[in-house]
């Protein structure tokens, strides 16, 4: 009889337990948004690099200043494995904040398809954000093929190519090549003078993750295409012609042994390479780690090369951008807090010249390159203007949900084999193309 | 009566292992086999069923195919590597006239060294711009892209784990040697057996079941690689180094296909625990056949 009774016990106990462990969420602000005296709280996530978290946190304190019936909670998104793969399991674990940001248009794209986040269209306040904050233009690239705008982007980071203006001098160039002829030429020089120089030294060149073609592919697609689609919703549009002139150029730098794909470390820092993509946060961890990299000394920034005959002005490239993002499981009166927040930041140009001087990545505005208040940040750092200046023709990635997939097809069929010489360019695309049809059906 | 009371005690006792089971096992399994005939992409809120679509598309697919494959070739290189090593280092150590222990705590570390750190710095000794490379190539023209052709990347990744593996097989089969009485070696000296002959006809019988758990071990290993391919190779290039677990993460997270991940899941357990049954069974047969168990 005893040791039913501690059996029946120990069985409770462990019930009790499980069932305790399963009501908790683990989040202290889901489920409970509204305090006894009428403050909404919010959580908010943020990227996890330390300038970002810091600019939230100093920005959330300010906003509850003037609004102090709403608490804003600032914590990082853990990057273990992913920042996404963090978010989906919170989703799926019903833990999800009220609002994230860190979110690109792609990953958007997937969210946005299982109703995991808001169309902030829909939201009273976004037409205020739009207009105050002067991005008619940049939002226009972040519309989704459902028509709404899922994503607020906070920043624009217009790829460009860097390349060792050092080098370039030595081999007779005072500026960096344009066209793709051009580029061909500066690489029959480079390796005529240095032999064991490349012109592109990138392994991500011969790595078919799907994030990586947008540092490679889709700048140079982007350029070749004047920012043409490349999936419109659930159809390869995909510009047949500029992508195989993209490739071809890929495997004419290959054939004149410009491209180097094995692991190395900082080949463009070490001159083992002379041109790879650039993103205004190199910018500072070079002041950091590499301060003999001078802007307009050891290295210049340009656009990506286009294809002869193409106009070199106002040349397109990929845009980098991420963005906030409100959570459709929130309660309406988190998301109205949230939206409160959002209208308050872009209220202003003074908390984007802020967010410009913590992070370097320029702010996506129209007028970043043209108003006042960011002149200082440019007087000072010369090297972000060009980025400032890409902004109205950078294309941010493809929101189709199954972009990892898709981008994975760019790679494992035309770009990785094109580079190691397995392939010829115009069946890498068709290979290329057919996989990516067989997949959006 | 008192049987009774034995059974309800033993239950008591089985019980926490029971609900360990059944939380940490057959509710996962159970929920695996579920997500298998959907098409739950993590996040949605509802879940499609689509029969046994992924099962079909898994069996069809290259990735699977390439993770099937390379598992095996994976045991044929790491798995002689780890033995023969571990086998090296539990000799020497055996031999060691003291700080037996010491060294074996020595070569134990790198089992508990994290596999994102050694894999990050087997990278970087490995890029094209590394001392070891320049010297290669400056001084015998050897330009050996480690991690871009399929078997150098494939070597690269079974001696991480050989490395990281040595220590902990070695301790299994330095008790093993420990347990050989020397008495045996002394009637056998009496017997004029020459050293061949004792390592073959008396160690290796007398540590064979070391060396099986060893050998089982290192097989089970070969299923479940991931955090160095991950890190070092992405299951590249052109899928040589694609294991079931970079197959199953790559579908999972970065495709957010939870449910086809899933059905992949339960391939790949379903293959690793029919390879591994048939494996034991040819070494106990093997074991047999020799007189060695």
């Amino acid at each position: 009889m005893k040791m039913k009774k501690a059996a029946s016990l120990l069985l409770g106990a462990s019930l009790t337990v499980s069932a305790l462990s399963a009501c908790s969420t683990g989040n202290p602000g889901s489920g409970d948004s509204a305090s006894k005296n009428g403050t909404t709280t919010i959580e908010f996530w943020a990227a996890p690099n330390p300038p970002q978290q810091a600019y939230w946190k100093e920005t959330a304190k300010a906003f509850e200043k003037d609004h102090p019936k709403i608490k804003i909670k600032v914590s990082p998104i853990k990057e273990s494995p992913t920042s996404e793969a963090s978010i989906q399991s919170a989703i799926a674990g019903k833990e999800a904040p009220t609002m994230s940001e860190n979110i690109n248009r792609g990953f958007a794209a997937q969210l946005a398809e299982s109703k995991a986040i808001e169309p902030l269209n829909k939201l009273d306040g976004y037409n205020d954000i739009i207009k105050s904050r002067n991005m008619n233009n940049t939002i226009k690239g972040w519309k989704f093929s459902d028509g709404n705008q899922y994503v607020l982007p906070i920043y624009s980071n217009a790829m460009l190519f860097g390349w060792r203006l050092d080098i370039l001098k030595k081999l007779g160039y005072n500026e960096p090549p344009k066209t793709y002829s051009e580029v061909l030429d500066v690489t029959k020089k480079l390796k005529a003078k240095y032999p064991d120089k490349y012109l592109w030294a990138k392994p991500d060149l011969a790595d078919p993750t799907a994030w990586k073609r947008w540092f490679d592919f889709f700048m140079l697609y982007d350029a070749a295409t004047q920012g043409n689609n490349f999936i419109e919703g659930s159809k390869l549009v995909a510009d047949d012609k500029a992508g195989v002139d993209v490739l071809n150029f890929m495997n004419d730098i290959r054939k004149e042994k410009g491209i180097l794909t094995k692991q190395s470390k900082d080949p463009f820092e070490t001159g083992l390479g002379i041109f790879t993509d650039i993103g205004p946060w190199t910018l500072s961890y070079w002041a950091e780690k590499f301060p003999e990299m001078k802007y307009n000394e050891t290295f210049a920034l340009s656009t990506p090369p286009v294809p002869d005959g193409a106009s070199t002005k106002d040349v397109s490239t990929f845009a980098d951008t991420k963005g906030l993002v409100i959570y459709s499981s929130a309660p309406d009166n988190e998301k109205k807090a949230a939206m409160e927040f959002m209208k308050w930041v872009y209220s202003k140009p003074e908390n984007d010249v802020k967010w410009m001087e913590k992070t370097n990545l320029p702010p996506a505005r129209d007028d970043l390159a043209s108003n006042d208040s960011f002149k200082a940040i440019f007087d000072k750092n010369p090297a972000l203007k060009p980025y400032a200046e890409a902004i109205p023709n950078a294309v941010p990635s493809i929101d189709n949900a199954k972009y990892n997939e898709l981008q994975t097809y760019i790679g494992q069929y035309a770009v990785n084999t094109v580079v190691k010489g397995e392939v010829q360019p115009k069946k890498g695309w068709e290979k290329m193309k057919q996989a990516i049809e067989g997949d959006l059906k | 009566m008192r049987t009774k009371h034995n059974n309800r005690l033993g239950w008591l006792f089985a019980s926490p292992y029971l609900l360990y089971g059944l939380i940490f096992f057959l509710i996962p399994l159970g929920w695996s086999f579920y997500l298998s005939i959907t098409d739950w992409n993590l996040i949605a809120p509802v879940f499609h069923h689509v029969g046994f679509d992924n099962f079909i598309k898994a069996l069809q697919s290259p990735g699977v195919h390439a993770a099937f494959i390379v598992t095996f070739k994976f045991m044929i290189v790491f798995v002689p590597m780890v033995i023969a090593s571990s086998l090296i280092v539990a000799l020497v150590v055996h031999g060691l006239p003291r700080f037996k222990g010491l060294f074996l705590i020595g070569f134990f570390l790198p089992y508990l060294a994290s596999g994102v750190v050694s894999s990050f710095i087997v990278k970087g000794f490995l890029s094209y711009n590394s001392p070891v490379n320049t010297f290669l190539r400056s001084s015998f023209g050897l330009d050996v892209n480690w991690l871009g052709t399929p078997f150098s990347a494939l070597l690269v990744v079974s001696i991480i784990m050989a490395w990281k593996f040595t220590g902990y097989y070695a301790l299994i089969l330095t008790s093993g040697f420990e347990s050989i009485s020397k008495e045996i070696y002394e009637a056998a000296a009496i017997d004029g057996v020459n050293g061949w002959q004792r390592f073959w006809r008396i160690t290796l019988p007398l540590l064979y079941p070391a060396l099986f758990t060893t050998l089982i071990l290192s097989i089970g290993v070969t299923f479940g690689i991931f955090t160095e391919v991950y890190q070092l190779t992405g299951g590249g290039p052109n899928f040589a180094t694609n294991t079931w677990q970079m197959e199953i993460y790559k579908q999972a997270f970065q495709n957010l296909s939870a449910g086809y991940a899933s059905a992949v899941a339960l391939i790949a357990s379903v293959v690793t625990f029919i390879s591994i049954f048939i494996i034991r069974k040819f070494l106990e047969m093997w074991g047999k056949r020799n007189g060695w168990t």
